[in-house]
């Protein structure tokens, strides 16, 4: 993903994965915390700027 | 197996985005285990399309769908309802499914979403590799089990070439020469003296060079 995602004009830093077990619940609360910081230095990504403008494509049904 | 490598996303892109209604279309077998066509990567090129259209204002509704083969007419049948929905099906199968889908729905559009490469093998997770030409004739019997056909450059027959050097082929120092490999292996098998056997002129009939090639089994026809 994060070499697709460039491609589509979409920052590769917006998205991360983790591999967690169900016994790291505080180390689960660090990422969300710091995921969610890192998203909002980023500020809102390119489709939802494109929604805002009236962009209605890319449906899926 | 058949080995391809997806598009760039602006070519398929442009192939597509005038179009209203949008199948993405997998296969689910082959390009599949090469990670570039299968129903899974169907998916995740039609989301990257929606994101393109959605960031360049198209309207164009983009499905994805996928089945095991689309080299057979017996696999069809669980996704006729999304490609009769389709303006255009952007198929991620190698050019073979491609082809057969423009034979079995002859007015809808159908775009290759893949750049087809080579007959390879999985020779470790996710390194793919050239090992067989298809050429009609195969000469594995005399060659220690190893193609010159498909692993030489220049498709040597009687091998290696001048431009063998310390295993290496001449065009690139990372391939081995196929040639080595052969002499290497039958010397391993203690059939060495199968090497001074010399291999007759290769008729190329059977290859390309006759034209598009055939299999029939009439007992199956009827």
């Amino acid at each position: 993903m994060k070499r697709l995602l460039p491609r589509v004009g979409v920052d590769p830093a917006r998205v991360e994965m983790f591999n967690l077990s169900s016994a790291m619940g505080p180390r689960w609360a660090e990422i969300c915390n710091e995921f969610t910081e890192r998203i909002r230095q980023l500020g809102p990504s390119p489709i939802r700027a494109a929604l805002g403008r009236g962009g209605k494509g890319g449906t899926a049904s | 197996m058949i080995v391809g490598k997806q598009k760039p996303i602006e070519e398929t892109w442009a192939m597509v985005k005038d179009f209203s209604r949008v199948l993405v279309f997998g296969c689910n077998t082959c390009v599949a285990v090469c990670h570039e066509g299968g129903n899974k990567e169907a998916q995740i090129l039609a989301s990257l399309m929606r994101m393109k259209a959605t960031q360049e204002g198209l309207s164009l509704e983009i499905r994805d769908s996928g089945i095991e083969r689309q080299c057979e007419h017996e696999f069809f049948e669980s996704a006729e309802k999304d490609i009769e929905w389709a303006d255009a099906v952007l198929s991620l199968a190698c050019g073979v499914g491609v082809q057969f889908m423009v034979k079995r729905y002859p007015e809808i559009l159908v775009y290759p979403g893949l750049d087809t490469c080579f007959l390879g093998d999985v020779e470790k997770n996710g390194l793919f590799t050239e090992s067989c030409q298809a050429c009609g004739k195969c000469v594995l019997a005399e060659t220690a089990g190893i193609c010159p056909v498909s692993r030489c450059a220049k498709r040597v027959l009687n091998g290696p070439c001048g431009g063998s050097n310390k295993g290496a082929c001449e065009i690139n120092k990372d391939l081995p020469c196929a040639w080595q490999l052969i002499v290497d292996r039958l010397e391993a098998l203690g059939r060495l003296a199968d090497y001074e056997r010399l291999a007759p002129i290769k008729d190329w009939s059977t290859e390309r060079a006759g034209g598009p090639r055939k299999l029939i089994h009439e007992e199956f026809m009827k």
